[in-house]
């Protein structure tokens, strides 16, 4: 209970003095609804700063990992695309190698035919060491080089790691960002293993030397484009399955950063509509105060006497 | 007969016309600090008539005793203690918000968020020469807060210990003031209006250093103080007119402690004991802000020795500083980040040891969580303090009110009582003529 001071000095240091906490409220309130947030300092409320605090940091690390998630996608539907192209080339390759496999042909044109298959071993030594548009190579796992050079005799050979790319997209999902240059080119072929590069390449140089058995070659080439293609297809599966996990991944970033929006405005927000009800009342109770100020510092004995 | 009648008349004049002197006195210093209300003491005057007969009416009046003081001793003291308490509160309280908003300011956890979220951008392309710099500057912007934090907490500090000596220095001289006052009030006599004003120049230098510490008053029989330290046990401050010397000492964290005639003393309330405590709570902040940028200095400089940089060699350390004023940037080329674990080949992207200081940075010990503790531990102390110390100034209020109420002027009263005493004058007035008529009265048989 406050009691109500009798001196006259303590009436004006009161009535001054409360119409100053008073103002102080109101400017409080219309701080607020300026900013739009409700906390000026932590010490406003200590529970829901600290709050704030943890969701600000949450949503600037989504922040990152939706970019990171955008640009995972982009590489994969990059290496998806690649590897498109690369079961083009192969089919153009199976192709030759039928007409190669007849009898009928002449060497002359079996020789063309291991010319366009040498064009076809480069364009696809190409698409193995394609980057994606950030300048990363796709097939190369953690390597920064190329996935592919040829050594001095002409063969392939893989200057990356065993592992693709592990990606960290938040919450704890880490996902393979493209498949490494042996999982699309390595296969078997008649029982011993074979590199999709290497394989067209001698297959070319085979049809182009006439001392041989070029149809032979040919013939016993078929079995193993159907291997690749097995291979690639793979490839091409993981790579299909890894897009479609990083959409669900950016769905649920949507929805936690929804969530989280939610839970900022609830702990720091300022509800507008009970904000300016505040607002009013408490300038009623000012303007009220100072009414009633005025009309008590007028009543005294003084004026009657 | 007519002339004891004059002379009764007389008396209540002049009793009338002092009682409205005090009155336009108590008017004239309605505003005045530390002014008590005066009030006029009176007695009757009478005879005791002969030896022989002394029941026989002897009338003479009324006598003046003196000028009075409305006082209340109990009042007075609660209304210092009171205000002690509340001037600790309120001493500790601003202390301690001018350190969350130097903290606050310094945007410490949003700069280490920042950097937290470089790093984490640099992970899913960890060559890029951009990203890179990225990680730089953000590290830059970490340290530099961490220094504006450091700079703006030992600001505030250098604040409270600058108003707890300048509260030294003026109780010093209130003490000295208020043994001076002893000897004053010994030498003026009861009653007088200089006694009076001395007791108000008392009351006034106590409640004044009420403020500053918690005092104990004891009132010998002509108003002389015996002022004590915290409560009637404590170490004399004043006695008689001597008074002792209070000084304060700051030790290398910046805790403040105080003397009294070189004797170690601890003022339980009032600003002195507030801004200690104030003291005490920011060197414990500054304390945990050193260990967070310790913290922070050791996990990254750690993972850069733990792995190589592009190139293949080990990185160098990143930051440089023992503390959150000395921190600073050492690593300024951002191929100089060790993102790869050692015994990775030139240019790989292999990211391990990047994750590591990600996850030791993200961890319940690192720099940022330990932040967020701080600025949760320092603001739930303002935030309940400031309960506190509302509930103290409401308590304080109400005892001022309460004294208030004894000593203040309210100037209805004293409209009221100068009507009064201008009737009384009147009346005696009126008793001075009729004298006069009976006087005539006689003369004229």
């Amino acid at each position: 209970m406050t009691t109500i001071a009798a001196g006259t000095a303590a009436f004006f240091q009161r009535a001054t003095g409360q119409m100053g906490e008073l103002r102080r409220q109101a400017e409080s309130l219309q701080q607020q609804i300026a900013t739009g947030e409700r906390l000026a300092v932590s010490s406003d409320d200590p529970v829901a700063a600290a709050r704030l605090r943890a969701l600000g940091r949450a949503e600037r690390l989504a922040q990152v990992d939706r970019a990171t998630s955008d640009d995972t996608l982009q590489s994969l539907r990059f290496a998806d695309d690649i590897l498109a192209t690369i079961g083009n080339e192969i089919a153009r390759a199976r192709e030759l190698t039928v007409q190669a496999a007849s009898d009928t042909l002449s060497t002359n044109n079996r020789a063309l035919i291991g010319t366009e298959l040498e064009a076809i071993a480069s364009n696809l030594l190409a698409a193995a060491n394609s980057t994606d548009n950030a300048g990363r190579p796709l097939f190369a796992g953690d390597s920064d080089g190329p996935a592919y050079t040829l050594d001095a005799s002409g063969n392939p050979v893989y200057g990356g790691t065993s592992a693709a790319v592990a990606v960290d997209l938040g919450d704890g999902v880490v996902i393979d960002r493209g498949v490494t240059g042996p999982e699309v080119f390595d296969f078997t072929a008649n029982g011993a293993p074979a590199n999709l590069i290497g394989f067209v390449r001698s297959l070319a140089l085979a049809l182009q030397d006439g001392a041989g058995d070029p149809a032979g070659a040919a013939r016993a080439a078929l079995e193993g484009f159907g291997e690749a293609f097995e291979s690639l297809s793979r490839s091409q599966t993981a790579i299909g399955v890894r897009v479609a996990w990083v959409e669900t991944v950016q769905d649920r970033q949507i929805t936690t950063s929804e969530a989280r929006a939610e839970e900022q405005f609830a702990a720091g927000g300022v509800d507008f509509a009970s904000t300016i009800a505040e607002l009013q009342q408490t300038l009623v109770v000012l303007e009220a105060s100072q009414a009633a100020f005025a009309r008590m510092s007028n009543l005294t004995l003084f004026n009657a006497i | 007969m007519a002339s004891d009648l004059f002379t009764i008349g007389t008396s209540g004049l002049r009793a009338a016309k002092s009682a409205l002197d005090l009155t336009a006195q108590n008017i004239a210093n309605a505003n005045t600090p530390g002014y008590t209300r005066r009030s006029l003491g009176v007695a009757e005057l009478s005879g005791n008539g002969s030896i022989a007969k002394t029941s026989s009416i002897r009338l003479g009046g009324v006598m003046i005793e003196g000028a009075q003081r409305s006082q209340s001793a109990f009042l007075q003291a609660e209304a210092r203690r009171t205000g002690s308490d509340a001037a600790r509160a309120t001493a500790q309280l601003d202390g301690l918000r001018v350190a969350e908003r130097s903290i606050e300011s310094a945007a410490l956890f949003p700069a280490l968020t920042e950097f937290e979220a470089s790093l984490a951008q640099l992970a899913n392309d960890p060559l890029s020469a951009p990203l890179r710099g990225q990680v730089i500057e953000t590290a830059r912007i970490a340290a530099d807060s961490f220094n504006l934090a450091a700079r703006g907490i030992a600001g505030a500090l250098d604040e409270v210990q600058f108003e707890t000596g300048a509260a030294v220095d003026r109780v010093n001289i209130l003490t000295a003031e208020l043994a001076r006052t002893n000897g004053n009030i010994a030498r003026t006599q009861d009653g007088s209006s200089a006694r009076l004003t001395l007791l108000d120049q008392r009351d006034l230098l106590i409640n004044e250093m009420s403020g500053f510490a918690g005092v104990a008053a004891r009132f010998d029989q002509f108003g002389r103080v015996e002022l004590r330290l915290g409560d009637g046990a404590g170490p004399l401050l004043v006695s008689g007119n001597v008074s002792a010397t209070l000084a304060s000492s700051t030790d290398a964290d910046g805790r403040i402690s105080f003397t009294l005639d070189g004797a170690g003393v601890a003022p339980g309330s009032g600003s002195l004991a507030g801004g200690a405590l104030a003291a005490d709570g920011i060197a414990n902040r500054l304390a945990e802000l050193d260990s967070a940028a310790t913290r922070l200095i050791t996990l990254a400089n750690d993972a850069q020795a733990a792995g190589v940089t592009p190139t293949g060699l080990a990185g160098a350390a990143l930051f440089s500083g023992i503390s959150a004023s000395t921190i600073a940037l050492a690593l300024t080329n951002g191929a100089g980040l060790a993102t790869a674990p050692a015994g990775s080949p030139a240019n790989s992207r292999n990211i391990g040891n990047l994750g590591d200081l990600r996850n030791a940075l993200a961890d319940s010990a690192g720099p940022g969580t330990l932040i967020d503790n701080l600025l949760f531990s320092l603001s739930s102390e303002i935030s309940g303090r400031d309960l506190t110390e509302q509930a103290l100034a409401t308590i304080a209020e109400s005892a001022a009110a309460a004294l208030s109420q004894e000593t203040a002027i309210n100037l209805d009263e004293e409209a009221a009582d100068l009507i009064r005493f201008q009737q009384s004058f009147q009346a005696s007035s009126r008793v001075v003529e009729t004298a006069r008529n009976i006087f005539d009265t006689l003369l004229a048989i």
